[in-house]
């Protein structure tokens, strides 16, 4: 007994050595075969939340790299849109839908020829009747409202264009809720106006404009601009308010016509409206 | 500085060095760069055996925690570790070690700092290669993975340690 215990007194640090090394390596190769202690590997809670940091800082390393990637990806996946096809048939894009029916569809074109320095602009689009395009359609790009069709030939159309005196889009002031008409006044192509805004409401600058979605001719909730500025006008008791366009329309290239695929229902039903006549 | 603290501080700092940076690192030809040994080399002279050997091991499982190696650095720190205090004393000078001293470049001079070290990255590295390859057909690409890792370890740890090493004298 003393002999083992001297023993273990004179190699106790080779023993205690050999204890530590057989844990690591048993670890090791038994980590190899089947993972047991879950803490060990860097799917811990610890070294997960080290490595996210870490990849944040490092992530933008690689920006140069990723963006080539995704620029070639887009190649790619551009080259299987409508509009790098020669178009045989007429494009329109349909989305299907067991919950929502379709209401609205949208053709995608583009601004062929266009003014912004006249009072009343007027777009030209390389999209017709032949594509389904019809007068009194809603036009829109994905920064905002652009027009209604104005008239249509077999291949294009013309778009009056928001940068029209009488434009009169119906829209709403978020998130208030206030509805009003989208006026121009012929001055600034990045600036229009909103009248028939009762002066009782504070209006925060900054406020969205979205479409109101009365008329049918646009779906509810596309972007117009954002407020700017409002004035009061004498002797009246309305707000002019002056908004700035989310599009801008001098550069303006893509953009898509919307058809209401239930507008017929829509103006079915409000010819029911009786019109108003004077109380006796 | 108190000595406790410089080594945890260094504990620390090697381990996210070697974490964060030295272990996202690809060079190829079976280069890993591996500089936490410095950590080990660094300890005082006067440090009891069983402090070393935990230490080791402590900074070898922590590294493994964090780079899914399992036990791998564990090990071959900890054999380093164990290797330090006999190949100390086979390099020792006729006079000892002055306890006052820190093993480094700067306090023992270059022959000694080369000779030491590149012994116990040796040992540390060959250890290393050999438990994760394992195979005797590889030992030629064994012994080439040794010896390119010694070389850029031993050359990254000299640019730590006169970072590390200096700062502490000069206070």
């Amino acid at each position: 007994m003393r002999k083992l215990i001297a023993f273990f007194e004179r190699f106790r640090v080779f023993l205690f050595f050999a204890f530590l090394q057989i844990l690591a390596l048993s670890m090791y190769i038994t980590f190899l075969s089947f993972p047991r202690f879950q803490f060990l590997t860097s799917a811990n809670a610890i070294s997960g939340q080290l490595y996210s940091w870490e990849h944040d800082l490092t992530k933008h390393f690689n920006l140069s790299d990723e963006n080539s990637k995704l620029q070639d990806e887009n190649i790619a996946l551009q080259a299987q849109l409508p509009k790098s096809l020669f178009r045989l048939n007429n494009g329109i894009i349909k989305i299907n839908d067991s919950i929502y029916r379709q209401q609205y569809e949208y053709i995608p074109g583009e601004v062929i020829n266009s003014t912004v320095t006249k009072r009343n602009n007027y777009f030209t689009i390389n999209i017709g009747e032949k594509h389904g395009v019809k007068r009194l359609m809603g036009v829109y790009s994905p920064n905002g409202v652009v027009g209604v069709i104005h008239s249509t030939s077999e291949h294009y159309s013309i778009v009056k264009s928001v940068l029209t005196k009488d434009i009169n889009i119906d829209v709403t002031i978020e998130p208030i809720g206030l509805f009003g008409l989208l006026k121009w006044d012929g001055r600034h192509p990045t600036r229009g106006n909103i009248a028939g805004i009762s002066n009782d409401l504070k209006i925060p600058r900054g406020s969205k404009v979205l479409t109101r979605g009365g008329s049918g001719i646009f779906p509810k909730g596309l972007m117009v601009g954002t407020v700017d500025a409002v004035y009061a006008i004498e002797g009246e008791a309305l707000w002019d308010v002056v908004i700035t366009y989310s599009e801008e329309y001098r550069t303006l290239q893509r953009i898509y016509v919307i058809k209401n695929l239930m507008l017929e229902e829509q103006q079915q039903i409000e010819k029911g409206i009786p019109e108003d006549k004077e109380e006796r | 500085m108190n000595n406790a603290l410089k080594i945890s501080l260094r504990f620390f700092l090697f381990w996210i060095m070697q974490v964060l940076v030295f272990n996202q690192l690809e060079f190829g030809f079976g280069i890993h760069l591996m500089i936490y040994p410095l950590f080990v080399m660094l300890l005082p002279f006067d440090i009891g055996i069983f402090p070393l050997l935990l230490l080791g091991f402590g900074l070898g499982i922590s590294i493994d925690a964090f780079s899914d190696t399992f036990g791998l650095h564990a090990s071959s720190l900890l054999m380093m570790a164990y290797f330090r205090p006999i190949i100390f004393k086979f390099f020792a000078q006729r006079e000892g070690y002055d306890p006052l001293k820190e093993p480094s470049l700067f306090d023992m001079g270059t022959r000694w700092y080369t000779l030491v070290y590149g012994s116990l990255l040796f040992i540390h590295h060959f250890w290393f290669f050999l438990i994760e390859i394992f195979r005797i057909n590889e030992l030629f690409w064994m012994l080439q993975n040794t010896v390119l890792s010694i070389v850029f370890s031993y050359s990254v740890s000299l640019l730590i340690l006169t970072l590390i090493s200096r700062k502490s004298r000069s206070k």
